[in-house]
């Protein structure tokens, strides 16, 4: 059987932080058929091809303590054998290996991938059965999560640029750890400050605190939206997002401190400069922020408007 | 040169004094601590403005004497202490990286 | 002093040839791994002398107005890198000297013009 090849140590970041954060819960196949220590094999094989499945564990009546698993290979071997009548507590597989519910996914991939099994069981942390992960659940998980991301990234720009003069706005979808996208909404707002003719340094001011509150919605956020106004006389900036909310603000705004991890230090982000400097290239600057709804940081800008 | 004397020498601010006065090797500038891990060595000073209990762990691992931070950054209670722990030296400047690698490298191809 | 003179001066390859590359001057260097950090320089037209090979460094450079980046340690732009200093327009240039002494060097360059 082939490997999935998923590298759960290199791939993009959107990839490792799915399998991290979908848990063997989330995937697995909770309506588990099973079959009694005294079910002749004959009976599990009719099951599996009713069902078209694979592998049935073997557990008490109410289907919470398993004792085995009796899987295709399982049937085969009865079949060339001749015991297939055979009751299946002789012949299932005692060596089980299983999971548990609040694994995350890159376990069930690492364990379909080293024990070439095509199922494991999941118990919950009484050991009780609650489901079946196979790698079909996991492809399926995938594919759907992955579509999720498209349709997302398809709607990065919601609103094109407008004509040279008038007022503009953009809003573009931010996402937690995507730093292969990271600095694209910013690159936009440059862009179309540059087509403005928006004087160099008022430029670089804005084009300073896009990128940091850009940044920060990667780095610290749940994700969230990065919304930008270009009016007559100044430029809002504006980052929302979903969570997980700051809990001192006054200690985000000190330079230096920071919450981020090592992966994303390694990164050469999350040194705890980002808000402050935010700030200072900004005329207006406030900050919102609840635990567990979210963030809204917004910065104004003022343009040097010719007299 | 020892460590003792980069404090007079490059006009630094001394935070963490509890250190061994070892000889000075070489220099290293990084702000990447897997960078650091990888090719600093032993004995060299490290310039970094990366003020962080992490950053004494690493010095602590590739065996540096001293940390010189840069760009006046701040420095967390729990990165001085690590280094009082490992007897590691912990100086401030307000000078970048830059300047500092360059007024390093001159004072220790001079002696 | 002139882009040129870096890359006459000191042992490293062009790795991607920027905008205006023959007529960039250069007012002072940044040394940093934290791309944080150089967002709160208030100068421009600086090279960049970092250890970090990924996109955000070309990003941040375009952002602030740095017209060249130097990678150090030997270590290789990641694709995505290459790519965007050629779609910005930014010089980028690879040595194998660390960051401590190609600071050194730099300083003595800066120096004598």
């Amino acid at each position: 059987m082939s490997t999935i090849p998923i590298n759960t140590q290199e791939s993009p970041p959107f990839l490792l932080d799915l399998i991290y954060r979908l848990k063997v819960k989330d995937v697995m196949t909770k309506e588990v058929i099973t079959a009694r220590k005294e079910t002749p094999l004959r009976k599990i094989q009719h099951i599996m091809k009713e069902k078209g499945i694979t592998g049935v564990p073997i557990t008490d009546e109410e289907g919470k303590r398993i004792f085995g698993i009796v899987s295709m290979d399982d049937i085969i071997r009865a079949l060339d054998g001749g015991y297939i009548e055979e009751s299946a507590e002789r012949w299932m597989s005692r060596n089980l290996i299983v999971l548990e519910d609040d694994m995350p996914l890159q376990f069930a991939i690492s364990y379909l991938d080293k024990f070439k099994y095509g199922r494991f069981p999941v118990l919950n942390k009484d050991r009780e059965l609650v489901g079946i992960i196979t790698s079909r659940d996991i492809i399926i998980a995938l594919l759907v999560e992955v579509n999720k991301e498209v349709e997302k990234l398809e709607q990065q720009i919601v609103q094109p640029p407008s004509k040279p003069g008038e007022e503009a706005w953009l809003l573009y979808n931010i996402r937690k750890y995507d730093f292969e996208n990271a600095g694209k909404a910013s690159a936009g707002i440059k862009k179309l400050l540059i087509e403005r003719n928006i004087d160099p340094k008022t430029l670089r001011r804005i084009s300073i605190a896009a990128y940091e509150l850009e940044m920060n919605l990667v780095v610290h956020s749940d994700g969230g939206t990065l919304s930008f106004r270009l009016g007559q006389d100044r430029v809002e900036i504006e980052a929302r997002d979903r969570g997980p909310g700051i809990p001192d603000v006054e200690k985000a705004l000190e330079e230096g401190f920071s919450t981020a991890n090592e992966w994303i230090r390694s990164l050469g982000f999350g040194a705890g400069m980002g808000l402050p400097n935010a700030k200072r290239v900004s005329d207006e600057f406030s900050i919102e922020s609840r635990m567990g709804e979210g963030t809204i940081v917004r910065t104004v800008i003022y343009l040097i408007v010719p007299p | 040169m020892r460590v003792r004397d980069l404090q007079e020498v490059l006009e630094l601010e001394l935070i963490q004094s509890e250190f061994e006065d070892t000889e000075i090797q070489g220099g290293y500038t990084g702000d990447l601590l897997s960078d650091i891990m990888a090719h600093a060595t032993k004995g060299s000073v490290l310039i970094t403005i990366q003020a962080h209990k992490n950053t004494v762990a690493v010095a602590s691992l590739v065996g540096i004497p001293a940390i010189l931070l840069a760009n006046s950054r701040p420095v967390p209670e729990d990165m001085v202490e690590a280094a009082r722990k490992e007897k590691i030296a912990i100086f401030r400047s307000n000078e970048t990286q830059f300047t500092l690698s360059g007024k390093l490298y001159t004072l220790l191809s001079s002696f | 002093m002139k882009l040129e003179t870096v890359v006459e001066k000191i042992p490293c390859t062009v790795v991607v040839k920027g905008k205006g590359f023959d007529e960039v001057d250069l007012r002072s260097i940044v040394a940093s791994d934290l791309m944080s950090d150089v967002l709160t320089t208030v100068d421009d037209r600086f090279l960049i002398v970092t250890s970090l090979n990924s996109e955000q460094v070309i990003r941040t450079a375009d952002i602030v107005g740095a017209p060249a980046v130097l990678l150090v340690n030997g270590k290789q732009p990641q694709n995505g890198m290459v790519r965007l200093a050629e779609e910005f327009g930014i010089t980028l240039l690879s040595t194998p000297l660390s960051t401590y002494k190609v600071c050194y060097l730099l300083g003595c360059l800066l120096e004598a013009t």
